[in-house]
């Protein structure tokens, strides 16, 4: 076999990874994105009415707030673990990745608090219909990014460390810096300017 | 540089006259899966990418046969429902017809020509993720057959005349197979977008990739944008319809859920699947003449202004009053500039005819008939989106709408045939050209009657009515539009015959190099 007839090597392909979580990303935040656009142009559109969007006092501001602080956190943590596997950091890693999932736990805990302060029923009109699928939406995307981040630092923890794996970890981070992005827009749509 | 990667010149002398090179996939040569195996563990793009070809054309045929069914409701043969059972089950098939015909046939379509054709061309041995483009497929088929199955069984996209509890549970089913199918579709797009970014030859920049993977390439972009829009108006839709009585946006016994979604089908939203076809009509006319442009980076600029333009998300009016959105500058403007692109693909084809070889052979090959086709319908399409984006002609909320939208979804076809002749050893194996001729004549002259007769019912119309159930006012209308679908159900058919014979030729021939 002549050598020309041999498949090429492998050639140096720079962030593939990168680049495709970026795409998927941005399409995640477009769904996201038009889900907050349909909730204030419906909350526009009631007030145009003069029909009240929330019953005063239902949706308060502290829980959000204090949901807006550890998602701000995370994003420390969440670059820590993606120093760590850079540097092939196996402890700080692990220890990274640790604390970015508990906030994001924290996180759904919180939600789940708000539902229950709310007690909104789903079906009580346009204001909490919507208010459960744009929190509903954050809180599916938020669990996916936890996944995401899960498998891909504990791969490229244990397994050998590999420049794949590493963008692979920035690839996760990057997922998670648009849930952040996401719940700031739900935080002042939703909460702030309620 | 390692002794067997191929230095560009090399490479660029191996590929064909658009570029498109030959490597060897790496499927070829490791161990690939055998027999029925294959479709479901292969690790070669290009065998999803066949995937996707016949079973987006079979899927056109079945709604190509739909499609004629809804035009003979129109004629007086038969009421539209005395024909299928009542007027719910009409306004299903009517709109299964147009939601299928873009998320079912003309997209699966080019997205499987371009995970076949789109490494070869940027030189990648294979697409960034084959598995990922592997489930693409599988996520898409599932998600098809959930939506007829749904369909069939009183789903759909809402109803005009009541509903029974089972029916609601149906099109709940619906939507999920509406979501299932963009998100394949997505992933699919971002397979093919990553490639082209991050998987080119070593020496090939963005502005050299060939005309057809640079089209891939904004169609992406554009679907990136637009489809993601179409899954949230689903989530909430969906949260409305499921387990009580709907509040405002899930209303299972009205049209509301059809009116949230129908901007998919409508422009500038359904341009959105036209963007290959300007990639496919520069790829297939310069492989024809074997000419090159003399001004690449133009055809860039045109492909990525028609993307532009078929961004179409924003253009939903159910949520506004429709004249404050669709009276509006940017609404008009899109509608009057998407005629741009399409004309100065016109110009730049001249000028790649002009450089060309102008033998007989040539300008009459198959792929040049099909480039030649698509470009013409899809110039009447944005011609007739123009002349309905403009006021005082009152095109606006009229059967126009779908001229447009039959004038792009036939232009889409039409390429697909085009692509499936210029890039055939890539993609099925040779198709026969007088089956792939036949499918652009009878696509080519279905979609034009249809165009005609939609604008000019536009035109006509007293009371317009989307629907078509009122447009029994002019017969001889009506028996064109007949006419017309059956011609587009028999170049499906065509189409169809020519894939599968063009396969098991080349099941029986072997991997020959392009």
């Amino acid at each position: 076999m002549r050598t020309t007839e041999l498949p090429a090597a492998e050639a140096i392909r720079p962030r593939t990874v990168v680049v495709a979580a970026l795409l998927a990303t941005g399409a995640a935040f477009m769904v996201f994105a038009a889900l907050v656009s349909l909730y204030v142009q419906q909350r526009q559109q009631a007030a145009a009415l003069g029909e009240e969007w929330f019953p005063s006092g239902t949706v308060e501001l502290g829980p959000a707030g204090m949901m807006m602080m550890t998602l701000a956190l995370s994003i420390v943590t969440v670059q820590w673990a993606v120093q760590a596997a850079r540097a092939e950091d196996r402890p700080h890693g692990f220890i990274a990745l640790g604390v970015t999932l508990m906030f994001g736990a924290a996180v759904i805990n919180q939600f789940w608090f708000v539902y229950q302060d709310t007690a909104f029923a789903i079906d009580g009109g346009r204001a909490e219909l919507l208010f459960y699928a744009v929190t509903g939406s954050f809180i599916a995307m938020l669990i996916v990014a936890m996944a995401m981040l899960t498998v891909t630092t504990i791969r490229s923890l244990l397994g050998p460390f590999g420049r794949d794996l590493a963008h692979a970890v920035q690839a996760s981070a990057l997922f998670w810096h648009m849930c952040v992005l996401c719940y700031f827009l739900v935080w002042y749509v939703v909460f702030i300017t309620k | 540089m390692t002794l067997t990667e191929s230095p560009v010149a090399e490479s660029e002398a191996a590929a064909d006259a658009d570029g498109a090179a030959a490597p060897v996939s790496p499927a070829e040569t490791l161990g690939a899966p055998r027999g029925l195996a294959q479709p479901f563990m292969t690790n070669d793009a290009a065998q999803v990418g066949r995937l996707f070809v016949v079973a987006s054309l079979l899927m056109g045929l079945g709604k190509a046969v739909i499609g004629v069914l809804l035009s003979l409701g129109r004629t007086d043969a038969a009421a539209p429902e005395d024909l299928f059972g009542g007027l719910n089950a009409y306004f299903r098939m009517w709109t299964l017809y147009r939601v299928s015909f873009v998320l079912l046939v003309v997209m699966p379509l080019l997205l499987g020509l371009a995970l076949a054709v789109v490494p070869a061309q940027v030189g990648a041995g294979n697409v960034a993720f084959p598995r990922a483009a592997l489930a693409s497929f599988w996520s898409w088929l599932i998600g098809a057959v959930i939506i007829v199955a749904s369909v069939f069984a009183g789903g759909g996209w809402g109803a005009l005349d009541g509903v029974t509890g089972n029916e609601s549970d149906a099109m709940a089913l619906t939507l999920l197979g509406t979501g299932m199918v963009i998100v394949a579709l997505l992933i699919g797009a971002i397979v093919v977008a990553t490639t082209v970014i991050s998987l080119r030859q070593t020496g090939m920049s963005l502005l050299d990739v060939p005309p057809f993977s640079w089209s891939m390439l904004v169609t992406a972009v554009v679907w990136l944008f637009s489809l993601p829009v179409a899954i949230a108006n689903i989530v909430v839709i969906y949260a409305d319809l499921r387990g009580r009585s709907a509040i405002a946006f899930g209303r299972p016994e009205s049209p509301d859920i059809w009116l949230q979604l129908d901007w998919l089908v409508e422009q500038p939203a359904v341009y959105a699947m036209a963007v290959p076809v300007l990639g496919i009509v520069f790829s297939a006319v310069g492989k024809a003449v074997d000419a090159r442009s003399s001004r690449p980076e133009a055809i860039l600029v045109v492909v990525g202004l028609f993307g532009l333009l078929a961004i179409g998300g924003w253009s939903q009016d159910y949520f506004t009053a429709p004249q404050d959105l669709r009276d509006g500058l940017v609404y008009v403007a899109f509608g009057l500039a998407a005629v741009v692109p399409v004309m100065a693909t016109a110009g730049g084809v001249g000028e790649l005819v002009m450089r060309g070889s102008k033998t007989r052979d040539r300008l009459l090959s198959t792929p040049m008939l099909g480039a030649g086709a698509a470009l013409k319908l899809l110039g009447a399409a944005t011609l007739v989106g123009a002349l309905r984006v403009i006021e005082p002609l009152d095109l606006l909320e009229t059967s126009a709408t779908w001229a447009v939208f039959h004038g792009v979804v036939a232009a889409g076809l039409i390429a697909g045939v085009a692509a499936l002749a210029t890039w055939s050893q890539l993609l099925l194996g040779p198709i026969q050209q007088r089956l792939a001729v036949g499918a652009i004549v009878l696509l080519g002259a279905g979609g034009g009657l249809l165009v005609l007769a939609d604008l000019i019912s536009g035109f006509i119309a007293d009371d317009p009515d989307l629907m078509a159930l009122a447009l029994d006012g002019n017969a001889a209308l009506n028996g064109v539009v007949l006419i017309g679908s059956l011609l587009v159900a028999a170049g499906l058919a065509a189409a169809l015959l020519g894939a599968v014979s063009a396969l098991r030729h080349g099941a029986t021939a072997g991997s020959e190099a392009p």
